[in-house]
């Protein structure tokens, strides 16, 4: 409903805009039927015009929805320390992890005899 | 699951610093690995990706074959030289790792990163002091890397020097104002340490947490567990304590509140499920 009619104002102000337009534009044309000198428009126009313009703006403001807080911290929001505190660069491999996946212990086995040879001769 | 799922997920893990390792390797050998070449340049990312999570999760095989794929890629490349290093650390080869880094270092006197592989290295083999003195000396260099403070904060914590871990995350707040998690930390280092006067500043950051990050429930716990230590204090006077009182009560109703709201989104969650079971023409369709 409140939306509803805020977009009557805007349609409102947008209509009277138009007519300003049109009235200046046959003013114009009037001035140059009766041959005389165009100094500046008559203040009735001028303030129709300025304000259709002030009432359409308040339509168009309140019929387009809420506004958003500017937020310097909306990316950090839903962060918890458990990734912020994540340090891929400071990461220690000889933790418990190797022992808690599952095919880790004969993989870690396989690789210190057999694979780490020819890895280091592949490497050089 | 679809290939083009896994390498976003992947994206935002990368790009979140999120561990993750073991969901990664089983994504990889199940989904993605079939499909790597679909990648286009994006495949060496993930691929570093990876060897990093099975070294992590001690599957060395996952790893090996990513290195490979790197090494032929990148021949004499510094980073897969890192990498290197890192396999090694990972069959607990230190010394062999910090000469590597040590290699890398003497060739390209700007990389950041085989200085911090020097650090983890003394780490895992428990050498917190020299971690530290190894880190002090980075930080001299480069002293706009925020991890490496985090890290050093983390250090400091361990041995229990809370002095110095507090200074550490005043350098990281002064670095990244806006982020309630630093305040957070600091203000439970500063309670951590106790006295009235650290008491004080821990409210007083823990509220700006809040203040930065409304539903930071760590911190609304933190404000009252401070709020709760300062009060039994006896050198307060009647009116200070009462402000704190309120301060407390204030934190409280407003954890309690947020605990009412998730309560209600969940079980509007149930009426939700229960009108979507009401939807099926059988039983067994939607059970999830």
């Amino acid at each position: 409903m409140g939306v509803f009619v805020y977009k009557i104002i805007c349609l409102i102000g947008l209509f009277s805009l138009l007519h300003t337009g049109y009235s200046a534009a046959e003013y114009r044309a009037t001035l140059r039927v009766i041959e005389q000198e165009y100094s500046s428009l008559p203040s009735d126009i001028l303030l129709q015009g300025l304000i259709s313009l002030i009432v359409m703006m308040y339509g168009v403001l309140y019929s387009v929805g809420d506004f958003k807080e500017i937020r310097a911290t909306i990316q950090l929001e839903n962060k918890s320390w458990e990734t912020a505190g994540n340090r891929p660069s400071f990461y220690s491999f000889c933790h418990r992890g190797r022992n808690l996946c599952a095919t880790s212990l004969t993989t870690l086995k396989y690789n210190k005899t057999s694979l780490s040879n020819d890895f280091d001769s592949y490497e050089s | 699951m679809h290939w083009e799922e896994v390498r976003d997920k992947f994206r935002i893990w990368r790009e979140d610093n999120s561990r993750h390792s073991e969901e990664v390797v089983d994504l990889w050998v199940n989904y993605l690995q079939s499909q790597k070449h679909k990648l286009g340049d994006e495949q060496w990312m993930v691929e570093e990706q990876v060897f990093i999570a099975g070294l992590d999760c001690g599957r060395l095989d996952v790893a090996d074959q990513c290195f490979i794929a790197l090494s032929k890629q990148f021949p004499g490349s510094v980073r897969v030289l890192k990498l290197k290093g890192m396999r090694l650390e990972t069959l607990e080869r230190h010394e062999d790792a910090l000469t590597i880094y040590d290699a890398i270092i003497r060739e390209d006197e700007t990389n950041s990163t085989a200085r911090k592989r020097k650090v983890a290295v003394l780490k895992s083999q428990g050498r917190i002091q020299e971690a530290i003195k190894e880190l002090i000396e980075y930080l001299s260099k480069f002293m706009s890397d925020g991890e490496a403070w985090q890290e050093l904060a983390d250090f400091y914590i361990k041995e229990g020097d809370y002095g110095k871990a507090a200074y550490c995350m005043e350098e990281l707040i002064l670095q990244n104002p806006h982020n309630h998690l630093y305040y957070t930390r600091y203000a439970e280092i500063k309670y951590t340490q106790g006295g009235a006067e650290n008491l004080e500043l821990a409210r007083n950051y823990f509220s700006m947490a809040i203040k930065l990050n409304p539903i930071n429930i760590r911190a609304y716990y933190g404000l009252i567990v401070s709020c709760s230590s300062s009060i039994t204090s006896s050198k307060l006077t009647s009116s200070k304590k009462k402000e704190i009182q309120k301060l407390s009560d204030w934190a409280q109703k407003k954890l309690t509140q947020r605990y009412e709201e998730e309560k209600s989104k969940s079980i509007k969650m149930d009426k939700l499920q229960e009108s979507l079971n009401s939807l099926c023409i059988t039983d067994k369709s939607c059970s999830s």
